[in-house]
Formats: structure tokens, sequence, C-alpha cells
């Protein structure tokens, strides 16, 4: 293989980036009113549960698409990970679909329905299925996709079925449910708030029980992740992250119990972002583990200047009136019926 | 038919028309909606009228009904190329995806963001900031027609770079995005949008005129309507003609099969127009049919005899021509029949509110027209949905005009796999599209509040009274309505 030019090598790394900060902030924002909509299950009352619809309502299609501008930059910018990827996680893909289908639409008709019982159910079972797809496709990536030389998929189709990506499917939903938890303890009072103090506590243990199943376990199964992260310099970030992570879940558990408000939800982003970065890095050069580099994969360089010179300059854009989307209805949610 | 059941590329073709049509229904009406919430918002915000802001409220309830289920159904249609079509989306990422990736973040994004201040903001807000959030929404989505209406010309009319062995390798980003379909297709897609929505507001509308309820409230929202909709009926037929004419140079094989054209008419010869007919795929004939004897030289070519030939389906081998004739031929006309109709609606209309007879105490007894504008409530819909019909069953056998076979395209699916995921995706949007007509028209059946005080009225007075309560968020009482 030809040495790579030195733009043929940041233009992919770049996109790189921006498509790890879309996914970040979808996981992130969608995260939220995923674990709201799975939590919705539990809520003992009708008024408990219209107070954590409403909580959603000015939000949610704002934080869906961000999935949307993941899509299809990543077909832009990549576009045969966009076709190897989503052709190996078909099944998963239309479960996550489908989930996010149902939760929407159910969401809508919930608002206008005199008996929400089959909303209320369809919108958490649905709630719960995106997250189960999106936690079993990003456990096959984890694992790595089978592909020919010219990286298309080669794999059968029940490849991304394996009790590792059972597992981090486990410890997203886990995950997802705590930074709901964590949102409604910032968005409501009382005795709801209460009762998501001690979801949260739960969901911490429970997420963290996962993530350090999947930090242990794939530097032992992962040829690839252990060359990668045992060599200097990323073996110190590598043995970094992990502290950090403890640190960060050990403030979480402490803000909980004094009861604080906004801190859970910071230290959650905080544990999701150390997470993403540590994921980051076992991926990368790669987009199609194992094998596929982002240089394989990337669009001929003047496709990705010409996506850089127009959504480049709109993230910051895009960042700043969804910041403003959230000042505008800032403060607690007050069930007034 | 089990030949059918083990077909990936059939059952992917029939996954996407699904999921692409029923998609299209939501959008349709929201994006043309947006521009009418935005006039009746600046009406509210000129005259202070608390009609036109009842109007933006009501209106607004069906508009986030239909968002809800637009964006959920734009899902399956952001990753099905990747799903379905992975050779596709290999082959054309560099430009398609690009444009994909444009629409998400310029337009998309824009559109989802702004709507909850729209929706939810109007006692958060200052009036103004409220109408540019309307705004926004109202430009994001029809940014996003913008996009798509490139990506799927430049299918329809590839321009700005080569295919090179199977892959596209673009040279020029803008001619690829303005290819020669791109400006008639997004004109001909927007004021369809429009056209479609200004029809739903305006059978509503007259809906409640003939039941008697509210007939000032809803003369108001028909109004508006007309004074939108004078000029764009009558546009649509003339860009939709333009668009016809596109097809006739670019399209040869498309036009053929509009027109259920088997043998070619020369040069210099005049051309019949079929009225009716009964195509025959296989015999390549069709079994009998009513001619216009020389129109379709007058509307191809304005002239008596043409100029340059209309090419017959038969001048393709059948691997190279689209199939299912039948269905392109009627879509076409059903979408030309529906576009006439409601121009000629329009202008009795306008005719009707010259002459005064629509003003408030005589509207209720236009029976007839008001029963019209009803009965085309729905028409638009059919309208887009069929002209979408000509516009892809007619580009067939090709993805990429000429250049990339539609079957080639599809991934390589076990059928099984597919036949799973089109059951499911259809067995969920029949339950949503009849839960969505139910929970619809009970909006429009339990009619407007117009007891609903102005905004930032009620806060004030609780400063006054209750200066702890001041931070109150006033959504749920509005979500409980």
């Amino acid at each position: 293989m030809e040495p790579l030019q030195p733009l043929q090598q940041f233009l992919p790394q770049v996109w790189f980036f921006i498509l790890g900060l879309f996914l970040f902030l979808y996981v992130l924002l969608d995260g939220f009113d995923l674990g709201v909509g799975i939590l919705s299950l539990t809520a003992s009352s009708e008024e408990r549960r219209s107070i954590l619809m409403t909580s959603l309502g000015n939000v949610w299609d704002a934080n869906e698409t961000w999935l949307i501008l993941m899509g299809g930059s990543l077909f832009g910018a990549f576009p045969l990970a966009y076709a190897t990827i989503l052709n190996a996680l078909y099944l998963p893909a239309v479960i996550m679909v489908v989930g996010l289908i149902l939760r929407a639409v159910s969401f809508e008709f919930r608002e206008n329905a005199d008996s929400k019982l089959v909303w209320n159910i369809a919108f958490g079972v649905g709630s719960f299925l995106a997250a189960l797809g999106q936690g079993f496709a990003l456990g096959s990536v984890f694992e790595g996709i089978k592909v020919d030389e010219a990286g298309h998929f080669a794999g059968g189709i029940w490849d991304w079925l394996t009790w590792r990506s059972v597992i981090v499917a486990l410890t997203l939903i886990q995950g997802y449910v705590l930074i709901g938890s964590t949102y409604l303890i910032l968005k409501t009072t009382g005795e709801l708030q209460k009762t998501h103090y001690k979801t949260a506590t739960i969901a911490t243990w429970t997420t963290l029980v996962g993530a350090l199943f999947i930090t242990i376990s794939t530097p032992l199964i992962s040829e690839q992740a252990r060359t990668q992260l045992f060599t200097a310099p990323l073996i110190y970030i590598f043995a970094l992250i992990p502290v950090f992570g403890l640190l960060l879940v050990g403030l979480l558990l402490r803000s909980l119990s004094r009861r604080e408000e906004s801190t859970p939800l910071i230290y959650t982003f905080l544990v999701f972002a150390l997470s993403f970065i540590g994921l980051g890095f076992v991926i990368f050069p790669n987009i199609i583990p194992p094998s596929i580099t982002i240089y394989q994969a990337a669009a001929a360089p003047s496709s990705l200047v010409f996506m850089l010179t127009f959504i480049g300059f709109l993230i910051p854009v895009v960042l700043s009136y969804n910041i403003y989307n959230y000042v505008v209805f800032r403060g607690k949610i007050v069930d007034e019926t | 038919m089990p030949e059918f059941f083990s077909d990936t590329v059939a059952l992917s073709r029939i996954q996407f028309a699904l999921t692409a049509i029923f998609h299209m229904l939501w959008p349709v009406l929201t994006t043309g909606m947006a521009i009418y919430l935005v006039v009746i918002e600046g009406l509210w915000l000129k005259t202070r009228n608390l009609d036109y802001y009842h109007h933006a409220r009501f209106w607004s309830k069906l508009y986030v009904l239909n968002f809800g289920i637009g964006v959920a159904s734009g899902l399956p249609m952001a990753f099905q190329f990747g799903l379905n079509w992975a050779p596709f989306s290999e082959s054309v990422g560099d430009f398609f995806g690009t444009v994909l990736g444009f629409e998400g973040t310029m337009a998309f994004m824009l559109e989802a963001s702004f709507l909850g201040i729209m929706l939810f903001g109007w006692d958060r807000v200052p009036p103004i900031v409220h109408w540019i959030s309307t705004i926004l929404v109202a430009f994001g989505a029809n940014l996003s027609t913008f996009w798509i209406l490139s990506a799927n010309s430049w299918l329809q009319t590839p321009a700005g770079g080569t295919f090179v062995n199977g892959k596209f390798v673009v040279e020029d980003y803008f001619k690829a995005i303005a290819n020669p379909f791109m400006v008639n297709s997004f004109l001909h897609m927007f004021f369809a949008t429009l056209e479609t929505s200004l029809f739903v507001i305006g059978g509503i509308s007259a809906w409640y005129i003939i039941n008697q309820r509210q007939t000032d409230f809803f003369s108001r929202s028909l109004k508006v309507v007309l004074a939108i909709a004078i000029a764009i009926a009558p546009l649509q037929i003339f860009i939709g003609h333009l668009s016809a004419e596109q097809v006739y140079h670019y399209q040869p094989a498309k036009l053929a099969a509009m027109e259920a054209q088997w043998e070619t008419v020369p040069a210099g010869q005049s051309a019949d127009w079929s009225l009716v007919a009964l195509p025959n795929d296989k015999a390549e004939r069709n079994e009998w049919e009513v001619k216009i004897p020389g129109a379709l030289s007058y509307l191809l070519e304005l002239k008596p005899k043409l100029d340059q030939p209309v090419q017959g389906l038969k001048e393709w081998a059948p691997q190279n021509r689209p199939h299912m004739v039948g269905l392109i031929y009627y879509s076409f006309r059903i979408m030309v029949a529906i576009g006439l109709f409601l121009a000629g609606l329009m202008g009795t209309s306008v005719i009707q509110w010259l002459r005064g007879k629509l003003s408030a105490n005589t509207i209720s007894q236009q029976k007839w027209l008001m029963s019209a504008w009803v009965f085309a409530a729905p028409l638009g819909y059919i309208a887009v949905e069929t002209g979408w019909i000509v516009r892809c069953v007619g580009r067939q056998p090709w993805i990429v005009y000429g250049e990339l076979r539609t079957v080639d395209s599809a991934s390589h699916l076990p059928a099984g796999e597919v036949l799973f995921s089109l059951l499911g995706l259809t067995s969920m949007y029949v339950v949503f599209f009849i839960a969505a007509l139910y929970f619809g028209s009970r909006i429009i059946r339990r009619g407007p509040n117009l007891e609903l005080p102005a905004p930032r009225t009620i806060t004030q007075r609780e400063i006054n009274i209750q200066p702890a309560q001041h931070e109150r968020d006033r959504r749920p009482v509005e979500a409980q309505q």
C-alpha cells in the first residue's frame, strides 16, 4: 500500500472525531430520553408518568435528530462503513428503528388518548427496544465485524448475538436508566425526585458492574485491543481512564447520597464522556473493527473537505441553538392537573 | 408466490417503497403547514386579534401529531440505504451521503430544535422570538425538501462527476447538487407540500362551516388559505408541465411509460394523447384505449407536428425500460387530474369570495363549495404519492439513471431477514395509520380552545398575586388538553 499523504490522514481523522461527537451527543441526549422512557414503565401513577413525559416533550425530537445527523454524515464521510456496518447489523438496527418509531408515535398518541394504557406500554417498550438494539449494535462493533478484503460484510445474520454483546446491551440500558434518573432528579421535586435518587443509585451500581466487565474482558479477548492499548503512549491514557472512571462514580454516588440536584447529571455526563473516549481509543484507527481503517473507508478527500466546509462551521451553531432550547425550558416540571 | 418471497431485491424494493410512501404522508403536511403557521402567527402579532392566536394553537396540535410520526418514520429512511442497499451506498456515498448529511445538519436539526419553542414556548419567550422560532421551523422543513429533492434529482439526472469502476467520483459538487432536474423538482415538491396542507386546512375549516361550528372563526382560516393558494394552484400545474417536458428530454423511456406509448411517433407527425387505456406489459401493447388526436404534440412542444420523435417503449429492450406501465400510466393521470381539480376549486372559491359569498353570515350557505373543500382535503396526499410513484417506478430499471441498476444495488441479505423487517414495519404502519386518523379526527372533533388566554398574560397576573409561583412550568396544562 502507498504511504498516506498527510491530508488523506488528517481528513478521515477529523471526520472520525466529528462522528464521534455526534454519536456522543446522541447517546447523552437521547440516552436520557430513552432512560426516562424505560423508567416510565415503572411509574406508579398517571400523574407521575405525565410529568415524566412532559420533561421530554420539547426536547425529544431534537435529541433523536442527532442519530439522523450521525447516519447521514457517516454515509457521506465513510460510505463503506455505513454500508458494511448496517448490512452486518441488520437485525439490531431494525429492532432499534422499530423501537424508536414505537416510542415516538406512542408519545404523540398518548397525548390525545383517553385511555392511555396501551400507549404508555408501547412508549416504555419502544424505549427499551431502541436501547436494546443500540446495545447489540455497539456490542458487535466492539467484537468486530467479519469482512472480506474489499470491506464488504462476510458474516452471518446472527453474528451480532454473542454473550458479550448481550452484556454490552444490558450495560447500555443500565447507563440510559442512570442518565434518565439523574435528568429526572434535576427536573422534578418531592416524592418523584426521591424515587429517582433511588433508581439512580441502583443504576450506578449495575452500570458499574457492566462497565468493569467490559473494560476487563476487552483486552483479554481482543488481540487488537491488547496491542493497541498496552503499548506506550496509549497505555498511560488507558490506565488513567479506569482510575478517573472510578473516581467519578464515587463522586456520583456521593452527590446522590447528599441529595444534590444538578451534580448527579453532570457526573453521569462525565462518566459517559470517559467511556466514550476509552471506546474511541479501542476502535481507532479502525471504523469497522477489527480490520477496516478510517482511511480505507473514507470518501474521497474532496468530499470530506466539501462536507467539512458546510457541516463543520455549522456544528457550533447547531450546538448553540440546542443549548438555547434547554435554557428556555430550564427549571422544574410541576404537574398542575 | 414462493419465488417472490425469496427474492431479496424485490422485497427490498417493496420495503423501500412502503417506508417512503408511509413517511411521505407526514412531512408533506408539516412542511407546508409550517408556512401557514408563520403567516397566521404574523397576523396575530400584527393585528393582536386573538382568533389568529387560537388558530396558531389549534393547527399546531395537528402539526405536532404529524411531526412526531414524521420523525419516527424518517429513521428507517436514514438507515435503509445502508441496511438494504449497501452496494448502492458504497458506490454513490461520496455525493449522495454528503447531501443526506447536509439535510440532517442544516435543515432537520433546525426544524426539530425550534419545534420545542414553537409548541411549548409561548409563555417562555417574547412573542417575536416565538415567531422567529416558527419561521426557523418552516425554513428548516423546506430546506429539508430542497436537499432531499436535490439528492433524488441527482439519481434521475446524475451530474457533476463520472462513474469509475462502479464508484461515483465527484468532480464538481455544485454541478451535482444543481443537476438538471433539481430546480423544477424542488419547486414542484415545495408547492405540492404547500398545496396539500392548504387544502387540508381549508377542508377541515369547511367541515366546521358545514357543521355550523365556529363559522366565523373558521371562515377566517379558509380565507387565509385562499389568499395563499391563489397563486400556488395554477403555478403548480405550470411547474408540473415543465417537469414533464424535462422527462421528455432526459428520460424518454419514463415518458413513454407515463403515456403507455409502445410505438415511436416519428418527428414531423402529430402525436395523440391517451386518455384511458389498458396497457399490457407482456404483449407490449394497449388492449384498448381512448385517445385525443394530436393532443400530445401540443402538450410537449406546443405544435401540431412534433420536432422530435416521441419514443415508444419498444425502442428499449425489456430489461432496459420500466415495467408496471399501467401503474405509471394511471398514477400520472390521477396526479394530473387532482392538480386540475384543486386549481378549479381554487378558482371557483376565489370567484365566490369576490362576489361576497364567503362572508361570515353567508358562507354556510355555500353547501356545495364547502363539501367540495372537504372532499379535496385528502386529494393532495394522493397526488403527491402518485407523483412519486411515476418518478421512481418510472426510472426503473435504474437506481442511478443510466449508470447503476437497481438489481445490482441491493444488499446480499437472506430474503427471510428482509421479509421479517418488511412484515414488522408493515404491521406497525397499518396500526399507526389507523390510530393517526383516529387521533387526528379526534383533535378536529374537539375543536379549538377559544378560551385560551393570550400568551404571557397568566404569568404576569400570578406574579402580582403569588410571587413565589412565577417560575411554574405551564406545559402540563396544555399537554392535558
